[in-house]
């Protein structure tokens, strides 16, 4: 964290209180608005080489250019205003996405369509002191995804690239 | 008829001399080969996919592998796509370290050894030991140094990780192979080497570190950067194939000689090789070079600029949504660097920095990428590379993995394919193939790799002769 922004804005007769943190991937060198993640008070800086150059400086009326990436009420019991809270804090680009669930993603066949051959568990067909055979035939080692890429094939969905 | 006597007796010793050792084509094939334009003789030549139909060059070459992680291992690999039989050591039942390495989400590939069904090997050990057989041997026993002992005596040589002078404790070093196999070519490759820090280990970012690779990467301070270490371990890669270099030189010494070599090779010296004109630099000047991110010391311009907008907006994709902005721009030339002054429209800098050696400075170049950031930032990187090209200038984007995959380019050269492994089924692969194409004995990948201990009764039974029942008590002991 470079700096933070400690938002005092009088908010419905209490004082705002809430930690704007300033990550250095986004403010380390830069200059504009940026809005309270609890308020939506905006606030100018100018940071340069991750320090406070100028500000934060009240912009009443002005729109933000960005949000902060995290911020947090220590003083409030902890709000956890995480990242990429619709309209306060900014999305954090990263941000796990559809295909990535956080749980092992079991994938039998690449993108084009053809079947892998390394899922698990795998039925324990080592020989002899661990040795393998050089080549496994799908269709017999996992008759069901054999019979999968057949409808795939059917469907058109198995592609050269 | 006169004439032809003539000729003939100008042309004797062409006319008898053995075909081979004529000018010209040789066969039809090759008269085809000459008249077709160059493109089509590449296609030809080259033609990849069909590598598995062509001699491998070090085909007879048995070499050992008992390395880990990336460096050593990849030495190994390029004398195994080049056709050499390798064996590659592990520990029984627990295999390379880099077996256990996987980027993120399931990158696994199973199984990894019949005891250990729920475990797998990650996509961080490609490349690094493709094509090799698979043998587990516990090599501190004293009872398995009979086989270590007998496969010595029937290879070309070894290649090696261990902390300096680990295999002289255990009886297996250079100067004890010798004595059994004088041909025996034995790599050492580690850290640092003999010499003040001998114990020190080795990573790819250690050797990057240790030999002032990284002080010159990245980002300068005052762009907001720091030192950086390249992110794909490339100093494992690149002294991998250095070493690789050496046992096909010490290959051919030995063809003159009839005797072997030992290599000592330290990651953290090979690293110092890529600095090039650093340590000169110092001793003329005593300037300690800096690092200039992605701009160019010695040519300006000649580097990456951030576009303002990304070619794919709508992508779900970060790194193609936010990502796909960068530029590579090249025009140091004075005639390129006016004619880029032209296409963005600031005749006054070229004539500001009308000599390469008045834009080669410091201030200068923040002034000038400065510039050309700014014509970049309502532009995406698309326009920005056809707007130059255009103009007859070097501009090229800077690629994404997909945009490799989906590239061309690299499809027709076969660089990056799709392959079958025998074992696991369809896997995309791009290092085999990158290394330079060769016409009569090019690089080939049969697989990937195998499962621990995969060629135990190849190894043990077929080659060593040792009967099942020996090689099945080994196995029960956990010493293979």
């Amino acid at each position: 964290m470079c700096d933070i922004i400690w938002c005092k804005k009088d908010v419905g007769g209490k004082p705002c209180d809430t930690v704007n943190y300033l990550d250095p991937y986004c403010f380390w060198n830069w200059k504009g608005n940026i809005n309270c993640a609890e308020c939506g008070a905006v606030y100018f800086i100018h940071m340069i080489n991750g320090h406070m150059y100028k500000g934060p400086e009240d912009r009443p009326g002005e729109k933000p250019d960005t949000s902060p990436l995290y911020a947090d009420k220590p003083l409030d019991g902890y709000k956890f205003i995480t990242m990429g809270t619709e309209g306060r804090t900014r999305p954090f680009q990263c941000l796990p996405r559809h295909i990535y669930l956080g749980v092992p993603d079991m994938v039998k066949f690449s993108i084009r369509g053809k079947p892998l051959r390394g899922w698990r568990p795998q039925a324990p067909s080592a020989g002899i002191a661990g040795q393998f055979p050089f080549n496994w035939n799908i269709k017999k080692l996992a008759p069901e995804v054999w019979a999968e890429y057949q409808e795939k094939i059917a469907k058109g969905e198995v592609k050269d690239w | 008829m006169n004439d032809k006597k003539e000729w003939r007796t100008k042309y004797k010793n062409l006319i008898e001399s053995p075909l081979e050792e004529q000018y010209g084509p040789k066969s039809k094939q090759e008269l085809d080969e000459m008249k077709m334009p160059y493109e089509d003789f590449c296609k030809a030549v080259f033609a990849p996919g069909h590598e598995m139909g062509k001699p491998e060059a070090l085909k007879g070459t048995r070499f050992m592998s008992t390395t880990m992680y990336i460096f050593t291992p990849h030495s190994c690999a390029n004398l195994a796509e080049l056709g050499a039989e390798v064996y590659k050591f592990e520990m029984p039942r627990m295999g390379d370290p880099m077996k256990h390495t996987s980027p993120f989400n399931e990158a696994y590939l199973y199984p990894l050894h019949d005891t250990r069904p729920m475990t797998g090997t990650g996509y961080g050990f490609t490349s690094a030991n493709i094509n090799e057989y698979y043998v587990s041997i516990d090599y501190h026993i004293e009872a398995m140094k009979e086989p270590f002992y007998r496969i010595v005596k029937m290879s070309d040589g070894l290649v090696e990780c261990y902390r300096p002078g680990t295999f002289d404790r255990w009886k297996q070093s250079y100067r004890y192979l010798a004595e059994m196999n004088p041909r025996f070519i034995y790599v050492w490759g580690g850290g640092f080497g003999y010499g003040p820090k001998v114990f020190g280990g080795s990573y790819d970012i250690l050797g990057q570190a240790h030999a002032g690779l990284a002080s010159v990467t990245g980002m300068h301070e005052f762009m907001g950067g720091h030192c950086a270490k390249h992110s794909n371990w490339c100093i494992d890669w690149y002294s991998g194939t250095q070493i690789t270099f050496g046992v096909l030189a010490a290959m051919h010494w030995r063809r003159k000689t009839g005797l072997g070599t030992m290599i000592e090779f330290s990651q953290v010296q090979a690293a110092t090789r890529v600095l090039g004109h650093a340590a000169p630099l110092y001793g003329r000047f005593g300037i300690v070079r800096q690092r200039w991110g992605n701009w160019d010391t010695q040519l300006c311009v000649h580097g990456i600029i951030l576009c303002g907008k990304s070619d794919y907006p709508d992508a779900i994709n970060p790194q193609d949504k936010f990502e796909a902005r960068y530029a590579m721009v090249s025009a140091f030339q004075d005639a390129d660097f006016k004619a880029l002054c032209e296409v963005i429209k600031k005749p006054d800098m070229y004539s500001k920095y009308i000599k390469h050696k008045d834009r080669v400075g410091a201030e200068a170049q923040v002034d000038i990428y400065a510039t050309l950031e700014d014509w970049a930032k309502d532009k995406s990187r698309a326009e920005v590379v056809r707007i130059l090209q255009n103009e007859g200038l070097l501009a090229e984007p800077v690629m994404n993995d997909r945009e490799v995959y989906e590239n061309p380019h690299y499809r027709t050269r076969g660089t990056l394919r799709w392959m079958d492994d025998p074992l696991f089924g369809d896997v995309l692969v791009q290092g085999t193939y990158s290394a330079g194409l060769m016409s009569k004995t090019p690089r080939r990948q049969v697989w990937i790799w195998r499962p621990v201990g995969a060629d135990n009764v190849k190894f043990y039974h077929e080659l060593l002769g040792y009967p099942i029942s020996q090689v099945k008590e080994w196995y029960d002991k956990a010493w293979i």
